[in-house]
């Protein structure tokens, strides 16, 4: 289109005017003391920025838990985290010995050999308030937070990969290491969707909203998810990329995203295991304040869960930057672990599969 | 005002005029036109979409010949594909051409030079490509896979299909990167209608092609994106490294957008797809050996 | 470190990574062998900001007196980075004692940095609890008083 001066004289004013008097509500509202969502140019929440969602509040509550904390076990719960953190902090013993032969008795992933020091963690300080309320799970839906059962047929599905996956070792092949170890998707469900955190650390994002598309970007090995907004113009059923195919659109000031076509191997993973290509999950965002994002989400497929089951989870303004997160590209581990398979074969005289 | 400008413009250009008359009308038609393009609520050049390079710079940035393929072993009478590569035959030959470095070849240091030539020759050991590591900057411009571009009014972000890469590019300067990554770290802002991003806290791994072309830690890259019309962006990047150049030197060509209505960018993880070749041999029993096939 | 600081230490740690289902991260027991403890000291030679596993390179004098360069494994430089990690952090020379374990792969000179400290027996970064305490900005600024991070 092409501008005669005149014209562009007008909206040139008009514009003036328009962000004047929208600067000047802005200002005013905020001497009130009132926030005000900040807006695109097309009128739409801004959701952008870098966001976290790296909580104590787990997944899953305890079978005898309530739905929210009181103010007082949120306390002590963010309270042990920080004084466990200060402990950690504390100087060893110079003169320490190596440790015990045989490991040192730390469990789960830190597997027998203590792991690394707790200063490379950040998995969160805080309990997950999300309107007001300390939450006790992320899942709200089933009402006891905890994830509905399992259809028969889901469980059979998932019998059968597990059964594909007994005849091999767990060291024997890169494909039997976790998707996370081989650095081909973050930890857990971390770009999802849902977006869930990891607990460990980087549980970090980066939004980007333009009028046509919104960006999400997941730190952990830089997934990427593109939600492309109007009437869906879905994939084919055959073509299922990582993280599924997304569409967005606004109900007023709730950003809603449906997303389908999830990758066959996302659908035999984590909270998603046993899902079948009929998997949807629809995502909500609504900008609550200043520095939260309210994120909804819920995951449909009745021949899989005998329920559709519901989350909410706080992603608050991450104070810092969003850094590269390569991977593949500095993946000693993987190589470590195949070779050190290997090498204890070798000396175990071994060559009979290692039980699970 | 200016709409007398443009009736006086066309009166003229239906007189006879002369070389310099002619020039300054072509020059105003131009301007004519840039202001065709598609522009944000900003005002500035909505560089919003997905967009790809064409040609073969990601075989090589420097004008080249066609060339059997990317290494090369001894034969009886010329070289011939190295070992690894026959089984590619054509597909794996290298196209000619006329090269994208402004003035034609890349000004390295001797040392440098002798560098890129043992690349070249260890191709398959050496370019990053081939174990799907992140490409760098500006490689990653023009792989032969779209990138999409997500401008708003306060980010600038480029989510690339290949390997998953991506860059944020900052509008606010964070200061200096304390590592170096793949990637790099950018810092954009407008100069009139060209977006310029400038690169640094790159790290050492990543190659300009599959030409064996490459840099140091120290590189800093300056691109500039200019849309020239609706569908086309002049990409220019200016490549600063005193440690392997002798001087900076720049890099340019077209960017095409992809303007199908279901324009949309794949996933390339292609991480997966070079496991047997980085951890084959780490198999309990890799292919080939007894227990294995 | 004594005893009940040691207990309280690895408890943390282990009751941290409990929660986390075992899918999520590999296990270290994958990569460490718990029958090959070691404790290193010496000057660090290179560090590998990377992911996922930063690396320390520190450089060590076995008993036959000739020299040997050993990789320690760390978690993800990201988390440093947003507490200020700079280049001038533990740079080269700089003596660090580690225990931890050795890869499974005992031809691999490379180990978990279970425990790496500076020769005070302090650590070679501090963790924050993330709640912006006092304390913890007056920590942070001493260290960097000494040239430490």
């Amino acid at each position: 289109m092409r501008y005669t001066p005149s014209i562009l004289a007008v909206f040139l004013m008009v514009g003036i005017t328009g962000l004047f008097s929208q600067v000047t509500a802005q200002v005013q509202a905020r001497a009130a003391g009132q926030w005000v969502m900040p807006r695109t140019a097309d009128g739409h929440p801004d959701l952008q920025g870098n966001w976290t969602n790296a909580t104590i509040t787990l997944i899953q509550r305890r079978r005898d838990q309530d739905a929210v904390y009181s103010p007082e076990e949120a306390l002590r719960l963010e309270g042990g985290r920080a004084a466990r953190t200060e402990a950690l902090n504390q100087p060893s013993d110079p003169d320490r010995k190596a440790p015990p032969v045989g490991g040192d008795g730390s469990t789960g992933a830190a597997g027998g050999v203590g792991g690394y020091n707790y200063f490379w963690i950040d998995a969160g300080s805080k309990v997950a308030k999300f309107n007001g309320e300390l939450r006790t799970s992320l899942i709200v839906d089933p009402p006891d937070g905890r994830y509905p059962s399992r259809t028969d047929a889901a469980r059979q599905r998932m019998s059968e990969a597990s059964q594909f996956r007994r005849q091999f070792g767990q060291y024997d092949n890169p494909e039997n290491r976790p998707l996370a170890e081989r650095c081909i998707v973050s930890f857990g469900s971390n770009a999802g969707p849902p977006m869930l955190p990891n607990y460990f650390y980087n549980n970090n994002y980066t939004i980007v909203q333009t009028p046509d598309h919104i960006m999400i970007m997941t730190e952990m090995v830089h997934d990427v998810r593109i939600i492309r907004m109007g009437t869906p113009k879905p994939l084919p059923k055959n073509v299922r990329p990582w993280f599924g195919d997304s569409w967005g659109h606004w109900e007023g000031d709730t950003l809603v995203v449906e997303t389908t076509n999830f990758s066959p191997v996302q659908l035999n993973r984590g909270q998603l295991s046993g899902a079948t290509e009929n998997l949807k999950i629809t995502e909500r965002l609504t900008r609550a304040d200043e520095y939260t994002l309210n994120y909804e989400f819920t995951v449909d497929d009745l021949e899989t869960w005998t329920d559709s089951w519901s989350g909410e989870v706080p992603f608050t303004r991450l104070p810092g930057l969003v850094y590269e997160y390569a991977c593949h590209e500095g993946n000693y581990a993987l190589f470590n672990v195949l070779r050190g398979a290997r090498a204890q074969e070798q000396r175990e005289g071994s060559r009979q599969i290692p039980k699970r | 005002m200016l709409s007398f400008v443009f009736k006086l413009v066309r009166t003229l250009r239906r007189t006879t005029c002369s070389v310099v008359v002619c020039m300054a009308l072509g020059a105003i038609s131009a301007y004519a036109q840039t202001a065709e393009i598609p522009r944000t609520q900003e005002g500035k050049p909505d560089l919003n979409g997905i967009w790809q390079a064409l040609g073969n710079a990601h075989w090589d940035i420097e004008p080249h010949a066609a060339r059997a393929a990317l290494q090369m072993q001894p034969g009886p009478v010329v070289p011939v594909p190295a070992k690894d590569l026959l089984a590619f035959g054509a597909v794996g030959s290298v196209p000619s051409g006329v090269g994208v470095v402004v003035g034609g070849e890349i000004p390295y240091l001797p040392e440098a030079r002798a560098r890129k030539i043992e690349n070249q020759e260890n191709w398959a050991e050496r370019d990053p490509e081939i174990k799907c590591y992140l490409p760098g900057v500006p490689r990653a411009t023009y792989m032969p896979f779209p990138f999409q571009i997500f401008q708003s009014a306060s980010h600038f972000f480029i989510a690339y299909e290949y390997a998953g890469a991506l860059r944020n590019i900052y509008m606010e300067d964070p200061g200096p990167a304390q590592v170096d990554s793949w990637m790099g770290q950018s810092v954009g802002h407008w100069e009139g209608d060209t977006f310029v991003a400038e690169g640094s806290g790159f790290n050492d791994q990543t190659w300009f092609d599959r030409a064996g072309n490459h840099h140091s830690a120290s590189m800093t890259v300056v691109e500039r994106y200019t849309m020239t019309s609706p569908d086309h962006i002049l990409y220019e990047a200016m490549i600063e490294d005193p440690q392997t150049f002798s001087r900076p030197w720049m890099i340019s060509m077209p960017l095409y957008r992809h303007v199908n209505n279901d324009a949309r960018i794949g996933q390339f993880k292609c991480v997966e797809f070079v496991e047997e070749l980085l951890y084959g041999q780490l198999r309990k029993n890799p292919i080939g050996s007894e227990e294995g096939r | 470190m004594r005893k009940n600081q040691t207990t309280l230490a690895v408890a943390g740690l282990a009751a941290l990574i409990a929660v986390v289902p075992l899918m999520a991260h590999h296990a270290f027991g994958a990569e460490f062998d718990r029958d090959a403890p070691i404790r290193l000291q010496g000057p660090v030679v290179r560090l590998e900001w990377v992911n996922p596993h930063a690396w320390i390179h520190l450089e060590i004098t076995k008993e036959d007196g000739t020299n040997e360069v050993w990789m320690v494994e760390g978690g993800t430089p990201n988390t440093l980075l947003r507490r200020g990690l700079r280049r001038d952090c533990l740079t080269p020379g700089t003596v660090i004692i580690v225990d931890g374990y050795q890869t499974k792969d005992h031809s691999l000179a490379r180990a978990n940095g279970r425990d790496v400290t500076f020769t005070d027996g302090t650590k070679i970064f501090l963790g924050s609890s993330g709640t912006g305490a006092p304390y913890e900005a007056e920590m942070l600024a001493a260290r960097q008083e000494q040239g430490r991070c």
